[in-house]
């Protein structure tokens, strides 16, 4: 059970970065970007392709699907700010879930049914030591999402507190008309914001925990478990959807140890969405201000 | 060099909400445009803005039509609008909102000398700030980035007098500066007084155009523009 | 063609005008038997289709039967994404839920009480477990705003679909299948196909017809008028709340009842079709579109099964449709329109120059308006607003604002900009709950209430926003303002009297000022004991405001309606009150008759900014 809980602490940590990038989305775009795991997945895809048929160096491919993911995250973002540039996030959002439907699709047409699981970048365990007599493992993946997860946190927070180009985020997200006639370049800084969420959301999964399953579709909803995180802090604290994020991922560790629930994991993000839902909503809000 | 507004005429929805409007505001002057509710004062400012695209006419800034161009290049080309509300950016502190207009360091002590009395608030977010202070910001934030024209739409806007007064020897002071001011305000007396120019817009058309003296001395005039018959 | 030109022209400039009376007459369409009949002729046709079809091609009947499942699904979620303005993202959870509770009490003979007619009563109890499925995935979602929903139901589909795939359903599992009703033979011979389908396309048209129906009724308002603004839905004495949740649950319900069709026609459950990816592309199908439209949700379910049968029969990756569909799906919503809206749009721009000329050529009734003097009323107070205080922050909007309104009369609130009008009225109607003071109507208390039951208890308003939404025609909307309570005479007897447009003209086409004259039209058609009108003569001209003060002054003799009324055209306030009210700085300036408060010196120097302190 210990065993179980502290590997739910790698997944936890993922689970965490989506969150904390959908957080930074919602707040600087405002967009709850379905498609942000699906348009990772896409670039991880075209690497491993490129991999088996051309060869290249594990290093090289991730660097590609990099490129791919920030390249196709930005054309999403482009679309809705060109488009819904007032809009509600409602409707910006529902742009995403048609995108991450056009994604799985087109996955599933270019890489084929059956494809090959990604393969972690690192592989291996930094320590191990022993809690009695269980054995625990930290492996390297952990360590580097965390170190991630901990520089997106801090460098966002740095960016956006300490440059101007962080100023103008702010502004935007404050009152995004006023920015306007004030010079800021909205659109190109918003498409700015999806292109790096998509670089980062496809550094994240290179280091993905191997345990993750990845079918096309599973994979882009694992967006679910980072929404669930993301709720944590109302998609407004980005360090509560780090918390978030453990808390899932030590949550489904722990009861996948109870053998009478281990079926039932996934329900841990659906019961989470559930509870903070409801606690987010205990105060009555209308649509528009008046 | 001047900007003008040649025979505009604004639609929303149903009809003109201006019709035929022309104006002209000139470096280093004030005008000041005032008309009751509802005369069509706000959308005269932002069709100079560029949030409404006038159904006809043409805005000219120093001999470039500008009619066409987006808000961001408006703002490029010399153009400050301050909209009504407290347009400040809630979460920013009082410095961030004159660097996002500052284009230099020079810009933004300029602009922050306007109001010493932001200097101890500085790195307070704006949210924090009393309604004049907000405004204040506002007014610096315009200043900072060095506009050729400057547009105030109801500055006043839910400030006592008072406080209004307060702005209003440093507005005059922007247009010595050599800034073309369009002041737009209800508050018909305090705006006028330091005006060089002044226009009545009601129902959308102007209604009166001249000096500013002679509109407050006249209390029919006055009592008729904002009153109705 | 020129004279083509000039008729459209002379046309185009007769609907700009405000007040120009559409008169859409009421035709077939509007009938309340239309749905049904068109509904029975479908079924025949349907039937006659399917005879040939099914003989003559491979196409055979289970297509058939999967075109009008996946019309039945579609139905339903355009309920909820197409009417509602929601997103829902496990519209096949609910089927798989319907399909499950079928499957394992026709297996178990769990509740076979109605011998060949069982299956339905299995059916109505899967479509039940659907609908309470619907509730609890709706709940978290209803004062939160769209997103949430999507990311609840998203997650409800995903954790649902891995429980099914590991508990499987039970006929799989063991190897059997499920009877059919009536007897129907088990087997997969055109025969025993042939008569499921036919069970089938009567279930999915009854399905549709009663979609139909609500969408038709108070119901299908109240999700019209949810979808395009909360606050106005609440002013209708509707509850927000529930307004959601029943379109959520009818969404549900649907779902289920699909599950159950899907039992009927392949007699096993199958884990495959109900997973998240199936949920997903029936939502984005659903938005391109248009599924709250009967037709197009046919057609819809035919495209997604005629689209899989194109790229089999050519050997292309069956994905290549849902790539379709994604593409189409970033396009309707971007744009936010979808094919029914189009092919709708098509149809009555060709219709239109036609029916404006029809107007033109109508006589402007010159309804003569009886000039009536300011009415005087009984005395009585009727609304009584108590040291009213509204704080924002650290400004106060309103401060010990009393205000009384006496039954029968006309009282005018004016102040300059921002002296706090608009907030007395959202106070009064309760959308600022943390007001202090009190308010009373007739006597009861009404304070700390909600909107929906204030507007309910006799205290009505109207907004400067435009809050009609244009998915309505105007009889609907009124219907819905009057909570159903209006009979169709007086509705069309109030939209004479304003000179609205006519029942079923659709609001699409009416302009932001008539629309506004329609808000006042409903608001008194729902005989409130106050109604509060906020700037309601905004965008009308000069000749149309004095005849809309004219019809005011009438209102409440006629109508037994009391008027408070937000104006800054003082002429209009002149012709119409007979006490005023001026609010400064969010506190009372001055109070009394029309001709004191109008001469008092001290609110021209409010209205133009001048003070004491000069």
């Amino acid at each position: 059970m210990l065993l179980n809980t502290f590997a739910g602490l790698t997944p936890g940590v993922f689970y965490g970065i989506i969150g904390i990038l959908l957080t930074l989305m919602a707040q600087l775009t405002r967009t709850v970007n379905f498609s942000q795991m699906g348009v990772g997945m896409f670039g991880g895809y075209v690497g491993m392709t490129m991999i088996q048929k051309l060869k290249i160096d594990m290093w090289l491919a991730a660097l590609v699907g990099l490129v791919i993911a920030a390249v196709l995250s930005g054309i999403i973002g482009w679309i809705i700010a060109t488009w819904l540039p007032n809009a509600q996030i409602a409707t910006r959002s529902a742009v995403t879930v048609a995108a991450l439907l056009l994604i799985v699709a087109t996955s599933s047409v270019l890489f084929g049914a059956n494809h090959s699981n990604f393969k972690p970048l690192l592989q291996n365990n930094v320590a191990e030591f022993n809690v009695g007599d269980v054995k625990l493992f930290v492996s390297q993946n952990f360590v580097v999402l965390l170190v991630l997860a901990l520089v997106i946190l801090i460098g966002s927070s740095l960016l956006l507190k300490r440059t101007m180009f962080g100023v103008r985020l702010r502004a935007i997200s404050d009152r995004q008309a006023a920015a306007e006639l004030i010079g800021v370049n909205v659109k190109v800084l918003n498409v700015g914001v999806w292109v790096v969420s998509g670089a980062l959301i496809s550094i994240t999964i290179s280091f993905m925990p191997a345990s993750i399953s990845n079918d096309y579709i599973s994979f882009s909803l694992l967006v679910i478990a980072g929404s669930a995180a993301a709720l944590v802090g109302a998609f407004k604290n980005p360090w509560l959807a780090l918390l978030g994020g453990v808390l899932i991922g030590v949550l489904q560790g722990f009861v996948s140890a109870l053998p009478a629930l281990a079926a039932y994991k996934e329900w841990v993000t659906f019961i989470l969405i559930l509870v903070f839902l409801l606690w987010n909503q205990r105060k009555e809000v209308w649509d528009v201000a008046r | 060099m001047s900007l003008v507004l040649n025979d505009v005429t604004v639609s929303r929805g149903v009809g003109p909400v201006i019709s035929n409007v022309t104006l002209e505001v000139k470096p280093g002057q004030i005008t000041t445009l005032v008309g009751p509710n509802g005369a069509g004062k706000t959308s005269l400012i932002e069709s100079i803005a560029g949030v409404i695209i006038p159904s006809s006419g043409s805005v000219v800034m120093n001999d470039v039509d500008i009619t066409k161009f987006s808000k961001r290049k408006r703002s490029r080309a010399g153009l400050a609008i301050v909209e009504q509300g407290r347009m400040i950016f809630p979460s920013l502190t009082v410095r961030e909102n004159l660097q996002l207009t500052a284009r230099t360091k020079s810009d933004f002590d300029e602009a922050m000398a306007l109001f010493p009395e932001l200097e101890k608030r500085m790195n307070n977010n704006t949210v924090l700030l009393s309604g004049g202070e907000q405004q204040m910001v506002v007014l610096a934030r315009a200043f900072a980035s060095k506009p050729k024209y400057l547009l105030l739409d109801e500055m006043s806007l839910g400030l006592a007098p008072v406080v209004f007064m307060r702005l209003l020897p440093v507005i005059e002071g922007i247009a010595k500066s050599g800034v073309g001011v369009l002041l737009v305000e209800q508050f018909a007396h305090l705006a006028l007084g330091i005006a060089e120019d002044a226009m009545v817009v009601t129902s959308g058309r102007v209604s009166y155009h001249g000096s500013p003296k002679k509109l407050t001395s006249d209390a029919e005039l006055m009592r008729k523009s904002y009153m109705g018959e | 063609m020129s004279l083509a030109n000039s008729t459209k022209k002379k046309a185009a400039a007769q609907s700009s005008q405000p007040g120009a009376r559409s008169f859409v007459k009421p035709s077939f369409i509007h009938s309340p038997w239309a749905p049904a009949i068109l509904g029975v002729a479908f079924v025949i046709v349907a039937i006659l289709v399917g005879l040939l079809l099914g003989t003559v091609t491979d196409f055979g009947y289970t297509r058939m039967a999967q075109i009008l499942i996946m019309m039945v699904l579609l139905l339903g979620l355009g309920v909820v994404t197409g009417t509602a303005g929601m997103i829902a993202l496990c519209q096949l959870s609910f089927a798989a839920a319907g399909a499950l509770v079928v499957e394992y009490m026709a297996l178990y003979h769990i509740g076979d009480y109605f011998g060949q007619w069982s299956f339905f009563f299995y059916m109505i109890c899967g479509t039940l477990v659907a609908m309470v499925m619907g509730l609890i995935v709706g709940l978290p979602a209803l004062r939160l705003r769209g997103v949430n929903l999507a990311v609840v139901t998203l997650s409800l589909a995903f954790v649902f679909d891995i429980t099914i795939v590991g508990i499987g359903f039970p006929a799989q599992k063991t190897g059997k299948f499920i009877d059919r009703p009536f007897g129907i033979a088990g087997s997969n011979d055109a025969s025993a196909l042939g008569a499921t389908a036919l069970v089938i396309l009567v279930i999915a048209a009854a399905i549709a017809v009663g979609v139909v129906y609500l969408q038709r009724s108070r119901w299908g308002s109240s999700w019209k008028m949810v979808a395009f603004s909360e606050r106005g839905t609440a002013s209708a004495g509707m509850n927000v709340q529930v307004a959601k949740l029943s379109a959520f649950i009818v969404s549900a319900a649907a779902g289920g009842l699909a599950g159950g069709l899907f039992e009927m026609i392949f007699r096993q459950g199958v884990t495959t079709i109900y997973g998240p990816y199936a949920s997903l592309v029936i939502y984005v199908l659903s938005a391109v579109v248009g599924s709250y439209l009967v037709d197009m949700a046919f057609f819809g379910g035919i495209l997604s099964v005629i689209i899989p049968f194109i790229l089999t029969r050519l050997s292309w990756p069956l994905y290549i449709g849902d790539m379709l569909f994604g593409v189409l799906g970033i396009q309707a919503l971007t744009t936010g329109s979808n094919l029914g809206e189009d092919i709708r749009r098509g149809i009555r721009k060709r219709g239109r120059a036609a029916k404006l000329e029809a107007i033109a050529d109508v006589p402007r009734e010159a309804i003569k308006i009886a000039t009536v003097p300011i009415p005087k009323g009984t005395g009585k107070p009727l609304l009584v607003v108590k040291d009213l205080g509204v704080q924002f922050g650290a400004v106060s909007a309103n401060a010990n604002v009393n205000v009384t309104v006496s039954e029968g009369t006309i009282l005018g609130l004016i102040g300059p900009n921002g002296a706090g009008k608009s907030t007395f009225i959202d106070a009064v109607t309760g959308f600022l709950p943390h007001h202090t003071g009190s308010v009373e109507i007739d006597g009861l208390a009404i304070d700390k209430k909600s909107p929906s039951f204030i507007a309910r208890n006799g205290v009505r308003r109207t907004y400067q926003q435009d809050r009609v939404p244009s998915t309505l025609t105007v009889g609907a909307y009124v219907r819905f303002v009057t909570g159903g309570k209006a009979t169709r005479a007086e509705i069309d007897e109030v939209l004479d009297f304003f000179e609205c447009p006519t029942y079923y003209s659709p609001l699409s086409l009416v302009d932001v000022g008539t629309k506004r004259l329609i808000e006042v039209a409903a608001g008194v058609a729902a005989k409130p004991k106050v109604l509060l009108l906020d700037e309601p003569a905004a965008g009308l001209d000069h000749e149309q405001h004095i005849a809309f003060g004219e019809r005011l002054r009438q209102v409440p003799t006629k109508y037994g309606v009391t008027l408070l009324i937000i104006e800054h055209d003082l002429d209009l306030v002149r012709s119409v009150c007979s006490e005023i009210t001026v609010l400064n700085f969010g506190e009372v300036l001055a109070s009394g008759s029309q001709e004191a408060v109008l001469s008092n010196p001290e609110v021209l120097k409010a209205y133009m900014g001048e003070t004491e302190m000069l």
